[in-house]
């Protein structure tokens, strides 16, 4: 029953990365790649990694998919254009992916483990816990080093979105609420003492 | 490993029927409706008229910012559900590096609060 | 149980769908992106497959890292085509020649 699940989502991630890379909108590309990243989650729940699955769904489908969306939608490219020379660079680019298929293909079939490779596992899974347990035992203490490097890395592309892509644009008006609240009613209030019949 | 499997039956279900109610709804359309077109029928009249340039709107950058800031969260929040999952097994040194990790991520945050990247203006 | 051979074939197919991408649309800088994610979306179906048969977690450990890389890989990618378009009012990579000598 399994292998039939497989097949499914082998088909339809092969399928629909197809069409990302041939779609003429894209849009549409993102949509494909969308439905790429749904078989490829099924995969990760296939081999019993669900919560790379799900995290999957929530980075890449929730957010990196409405990214993409966004760059397609705010820029108003002449997308036609953009397809043309695909015929100029098709034979170059089967070669290419034919031999690095072929390549990978060699080198994995009969694939087989050593039998010294069973014997050096550094974290064993343990199939009475939890995939999620499982990688939170080992990724904040075992991993320390690497889990801060993925926090700097983050921090860099917050930072560098924001330095890239941030223009601050003089002619808006902005709300300073610490200097509203810190306003002095001796400074902004004059009392006048105005006799009647008088005026300013 | 099929017992892991056999759980994700009712999801498999779940989207089984979802696939199959959305396709009922777009294909009985098809089916049921009366269409017979024309020319006539199928042009722009009364106060329609033919578009005179693409209906795609330019978005605003702050959309994407935002979009960004999303994302980098997310994955920071991606990183909090193992964490708290398997809280108890993992001591002081998971706890300090988790707050290590928040402590980074919070830099990033004050300096896009200071930067006014979450403003609206 | 599924052969591993099979995820591995389905793998290195995504992998040469990406490369493959990258050549076909040398003009597109986003479509680009988006073969760059299917390269790694392949590499961490490897990394996740070879955990899973070996009994190992750290390949899942790593794939998680891999994600968090391509994320910001992408919003970082995606910010300099926004600073490029708004520099050139075009995406096309022919366009981005002004430091060749």
């Amino acid at each position: 029953m399994a292998l039939y699940f497989f097949y499914f989502f082998a088909s339809t991630a092969i399928l629909s990365s197809f069409f990302v890379i041939f779609a003429n909108n894209p849009v549409h590309s993102v949509l494909w790649l969308i439905v790429t990243f749904f078989s490829v989650a099924g995969f990760f729940i296939l081999v019993g990694a669900e919560f790379l699955a799900l995290l999957l769904m929530i980075v890449y489908v929730g957010a990196l998919a409405v990214l993409f969306l966004f760059v397609v939608m705010m820029l108003n490219i002449n997308f036609a254009g953009l397809r043309s020379g695909v015929a100029q660079y098709l034979p170059f680019g089967i070669l290419i992916g034919l031999v690095i298929f072929i390549e990978l293909i060699l080198a994995f079939v009969p694939w087989d483990f050593k039998e010294q490779s069973f014997n050096n596992l550094s974290s064993p899974i343990n199939l009475s816990e939890t995939n999620t347990v499982a990688l939170g035992k080992v990724v904040y203490t075992d991993y320390f080093l690497l889990f801060q490097c993925a926090g700097i890395i983050l921090l860099i592309a917050m930072i560098g979105s924001i330095v890239l892509t941030l223009r601050s644009r003089p002619d808006v008006k902005r709300q300073n609420i610490t200097e509203q609240i810190f306003r002095d009613p001796n400074s902004s209030i004059e009392v006048k003492d105005i006799n009647p019949g008088e005026g300013i | 490993m099929t017992g892991y499997l056999e759980e994700y039956f009712p999801l498999v279900v779940f989207f089984g029927l979802s696939l199959a109610f959305g396709l009922i709804l777009m294909l009985a359309p098809l089916v049921t409706a009366v269409s017979n077109p024309d020319n006539e029928k199928n042009s722009a009249y009364e106060c329609g008229f033919e578009p005179f340039e693409s209906a795609r709107l330019k978005f605003d950058i702050r959309f994407y910012l935002v979009a960004i800031l999303f994302v980098i969260f997310d994955l920071e929040v991606a990183f909090l559900f193992p964490w708290a999952v398997g809280f108890q097994h993992i001591g002081s040194l998971g706890f300090w590096s988790m707050m290590l990790f928040l402590l980074i991520l919070t830099i990033g945050f004050l300096y896009e609060w200071k930067k006014g990247a979450l403003e609206w203006e | 149980m599924i052969p591993i051979e099979h995820f591995l074939i389905v793998s290195a197919s995504l992998f040469v769908i990406g490369v493959f991408g990258i050549f076909l649309n040398r003009k597109n800088i986003i479509i680009i992106l988006m073969s760059i994610e299917l390269i790694l979306a392949s590499v961490n179906i490897n990394f996740v497959v070879f955990s899973s048969y070996l009994g190992d977690l750290v390949g899942q450990v790593f794939a998680m890292f891999i994600l968090t890389v391509a994320a910001a890989e992408a919003a970082i990618g995606l910010a300099i085509i926004v600073c490029f378009y708004r520099l050139r009012n075009s995406i096309f990579i022919e366009d981005a020649n002004t430091m060749k000598g």
